[in-house]
């Protein structure tokens, strides 16, 4: 028996909770992350801004809070109500970071859903911005679980990696970054897979991925499944970077409208996805050398379902007007709740700001092309 | 030490205004060790009948007292034992002084010559018999207490009587039922098998008795857990419809329920060795709004008061149909089970009471099921006693001449299980 670090009372060895103050004893291995755990509904302030010389991260791991239900019993080690079987708030049913002044996120479990089953993670290394969103598979058991790794682990391997030599061409610099994510990915898959073995059940957790790196003013976006990533630049131009492997993608690929394919209720069927049954976790990739200042925005589908072209979103960064990541991804995540809040809605933002010696420079595709250059 | 999972297997998407949740629990047990391995001493008593009718061929008591002498010689040193020989009323063949022994070569060749020197003889009066070893039992002190019981006829004992003998001594051993002939009943055994958390099942073939009897002792004795039970806690306001073994076979625990706390009962499982069992867990809760979530059940494995593993029933209101339309493969496999097993209850019910009609419809939807969910040895034991037309609309016709052993196995057999396909 040990005591525990909170309140102080008896525990096993074997618990993961406090029995007396639902302290998280320890967190289930396949999850484990070193990085620090964010407190509990996390305030968004400039407070929690890093130095930007120095490698910053934050873990979306956060145990469930003890404490009382609303019903008058008592949320169990296993975080539900012994009394009326509710579930105990999570500070991941809406949650905040903030890394600097020009990145953050911000995550929400939205109106439908019982929980969040997004995930995100960011890090700042020097002036390398790294954004990662994962979206865990509702229809899987226990997704929130595989996205939390997902993200944790391919956002964890890109903090690790050097930055891309300063002399190297541009070219060379996407080719860089592009193995980067491969690497990432495989990664974060393999993460996400060992969450199954700890789950069980027939549907082993699993999620999307959609991830991009900010590097001065060269970003490069992966990902697999329908989380999306986006330039919106202040200028108007806007592009999103991704292509959705989903039903609807292939079906507009083989020549559907795509107003048809996107109505059909199939078009949410993702054709790629990682964890345990996940066929290859290779990402896709683009690359954008950003024509000026502007917003790189990776988020869930709960955001992109009330507003999928580019031109629409880009049109709603500019009515909210600032220039603070925090404050847009939550009015983002809001104004996807105004609209219904149907599914978890996730928001990453980097700014990209102008540099003396940008010039406009038209998209760099690596292997795919940006969906809106093909839309019929 | 015994370790022990629980999987929970269900789909927790209800629709708008659903209130049913079920699910099926698989426990599985490893490291159990050999009886009276955990503490508590284990203790079994071999009860065989030996009323007139054993004579009858004479081969069933020669087969029974050999089948009786191999159950012995499986018994391990230093386990409490006894043999009752059953007539109209018991008589204790092995100790003598109204306790039982503990095992070793000597007392295991007492009691075997004991049972080779007994001839049958009087009625039939199953209740008195588990009575007496009920005491047996009780003067030992054995924390883990197991039975034999074979018997060759229908009980004398009036139903009355009977059922007042099952109320006293449910749940206090278990015991696995053995009919050996054609002139026993299927029901009676079941009853006290039921009652007793043992197995039923007929010796067609009186030469198999002594293998059977092995193989029974030697189960017992690889139960190193003495006793265990399902707890299921559910919230306020719901209410447990139902909680059910469904494998290895089918054992309604429902009315076995003993109250633990206002939310929370517990269901008898008996003693376990290194092996799996499914339970089926039907919870009907308040309907909640969609979007909301709640546990529906807890299902735990306790042994004493200690919780030895956990398994989480959920709900989950969804308006997403192509989530709350799925079916559990696993519930859905268990229930078409359970429905198979009362087919073939009913229908062999119906046909005695000569009610052919209800007895073909019956019949033609186990066909049914049992093509549907894979039960091959049900099928096979079907085919028997009906001619299976079409397996798939259910289309059977009773068969004209039908061996009685064949509508016995038939019966005995229908609650045994299939295991999910995976």
């Amino acid at each position: 028996m040990s005591a525990c670090p909170a309140c102080g009372a008896e525990v096993a060895e074997a618990d993961q909770f406090c029995e007396a103050c639902g302290q998280a004893l320890r967190e289930p291995e396949a999850v484990a992350a070193t990085s620090p755990v964010a407190p509990a509904d996390a305030p968004a302030t400039a407070e929690r801004a890093v130095p930007t010389d120095s490698a910053a991260t934050m873990a979306t791991v956060v145990p469930p809070p003890a404490g009382q239900c609303t019903c008058g019993g008592t949320f169990d080690a296993d975080g539900w109500c012994d009394r009326c079987g509710q579930r105990a708030p999570s500070a991941r049913d809406h949650l905040v970071v903030t890394l600097s002044p020009q990145l953050a996120g911000v995550s929400d479990k939205g109106r439908h859903h019982p929980r969040n089953e997004d995930a995100f993670a960011l890090s700042l290394v020097g002036a390398r911005s790294v954004l990662v969103v994962c979206d865990g598979v509702s229809s899987a058991t226990d997704s929130d679980l595989a996205a939390v790794a997902a993200a944790d682990t391919a956002r964890d391997v890109m903090t690790a990696a050097p930055s891309a030599p300063d002399a190297a061409s541009p070219a060379t610099q996407v080719e860089y970054y592009s193995d980067l994510w491969s690497q990432a990915a495989h990664a974060a898959n393999a993460e996400a897979a060992l969450i199954a073995q700890h789950v069980g059940g027939q549907n082993p957790p699993s999620c999307t991925f959609a991830a991009a790196v900010v590097d001065g003013d060269l970003v490069v976006a992966a990902w697999i499944g329908d989380s999306r990533v986006y330039w919106l630049g202040d200028d108007g131009t806007a592009l999103q970077l991704s292509v959705d492997d989903s039903w609807a993608t292939e079906q507009v690929e083989h020549g559907m409208p795509r107003a048809v394919a996107e109505a059909d209720p199939q078009a949410h069927s993702i054709t790629r996805w990682m964890g345990a049954d996940a066929a290859d976790p290779t990402p896709s990739c683009g690359s954008l050398a950003a024509p000026g200042a502007g917003w790189v925005l990776v988020c869930s589908d709960g955001l992109w379902n009330y507003c999928s072209g580019a031109a629409d979103l880009v049109a709603l960064v500019k009515k909210y007007d600032t220039l603070d990541p925090t404050r847009l991804a939550g009015d983002l995540v809001d104004w996807a709740n105004e609209h219904g809040g149907h599914d978890n809605i996730t928001a990453a933002l980097a700014r990209v700001e102008r540099t003396a010696d940008t010039e406009p420079a038209d998209t760099e595709p690596a292997d795919t092309e940006p969906a809106d250059t093909r839309s019929s | 030490m015994a370790n022990w999972t629980a999987t929970v297997f269900e789909n927790e998407y209800l629709a708008d205004g659903a209130t049913d949740v079920h699910a099926v629990v698989t426990v599985a047990c490893a490291g159990a060790g050999d009886a009276g391995s955990s503490g508590g001493d284990a203790a079994e008593i071999v009860i065989i009948d030996t009323s007139g009718s054993m004579r009858e061929p004479r081969s069933k008591i020669t087969n029974a007292r050999k089948a009786a002498a191999v159950a012995i010689d499986a018994i391990a040193d230093g386990t409490f034992f006894a043999v009752i020989a059953g007539a109209s009323t018991p008589d204790v063949l092995f100790p003598t002084n109204g306790e039982m022994a503990r095992a070793d070569a000597r007392s295991r060749k007492a009691a075997k010559d004991a049972v080779m020197r007994h001839e049958a003889n009087g009625g039939t009066a199953i209740g008195a018999w588990l009575e007496c070893a009920d005491g047996l039992f009780e003067s030992s002190g054995a924390a883990k207490r197991h039975a034999i019981l074979l018997t060759d006829g229908k009980n004398g004992e009036e139903d009355r009587d009977f059922e007042v003998y099952m109320q006293n001594v449910a749940g206090r051993f278990q015991c696995d039922c053995r009919g050996v002939g054609v002139d026993w009943d299927v029901k009676q055994l079941r009853r006290v098998a039921s009652a007793l958390l043992g197995s039923v099942d007929l010796i067609a073939d009186p030469d198999h008795m002594a293998d059977d009897f092995a193989s029974m002792m030697a189960a017992s004795m690889g139960r190193g857990v003495a006793s265990a039970s399902l707890r299921v806690w559910s919230p306020q306001g719901a209410k447990v419809m139902f909680v059910r073994q469904v494998a290895p076979a089918i054992e309604d625990l429902t009315a076995k329920r003993t109250t633990v706390s206002e939310l929370v009962g517990d269901y008898p499982t008996g003693a376990w060795g290194n092996e799996s069992r499914d339970y089926h867990v039907a919870v009907r809760v308040a309907p909640k709004p969609v979007g909301s979530e709640q546990l529906a059940a807890r299902v735990q494995l306790v042994v004493g008061d200690e919780v030895q593993a956990s398994g989480l029933v959920r709900a989950t209101w969804s308006d997403d149909s192509t989530l709350t339309t799925r079916i559990n493969p696993a519930v859905a496999h268990y229930t078409g089970q359970a429905e198979l097993a009362s087919a073939i209850q009913d229908g062999l019910a119906a046909k005695a009471s000569g009610d052919d009609a209800t007895a073909t419809v019956k019949l033609g939807r186990a066909a049914q099921l049992a093509a549907e969910t894979g039960n091959d040895e049900a099928t096979a034991k079907l085919q028997k006693v009906v001619d299976i037309q079409d397996a798939e609309t259910g289309t059977v016709r009773l068969k004209r001449e039908v061996d009685k052993l064949d509508e016995m196995a038939l019966d005995t057999s229908s609650t045994k299980t299939t295991r999910v396909k995976p």
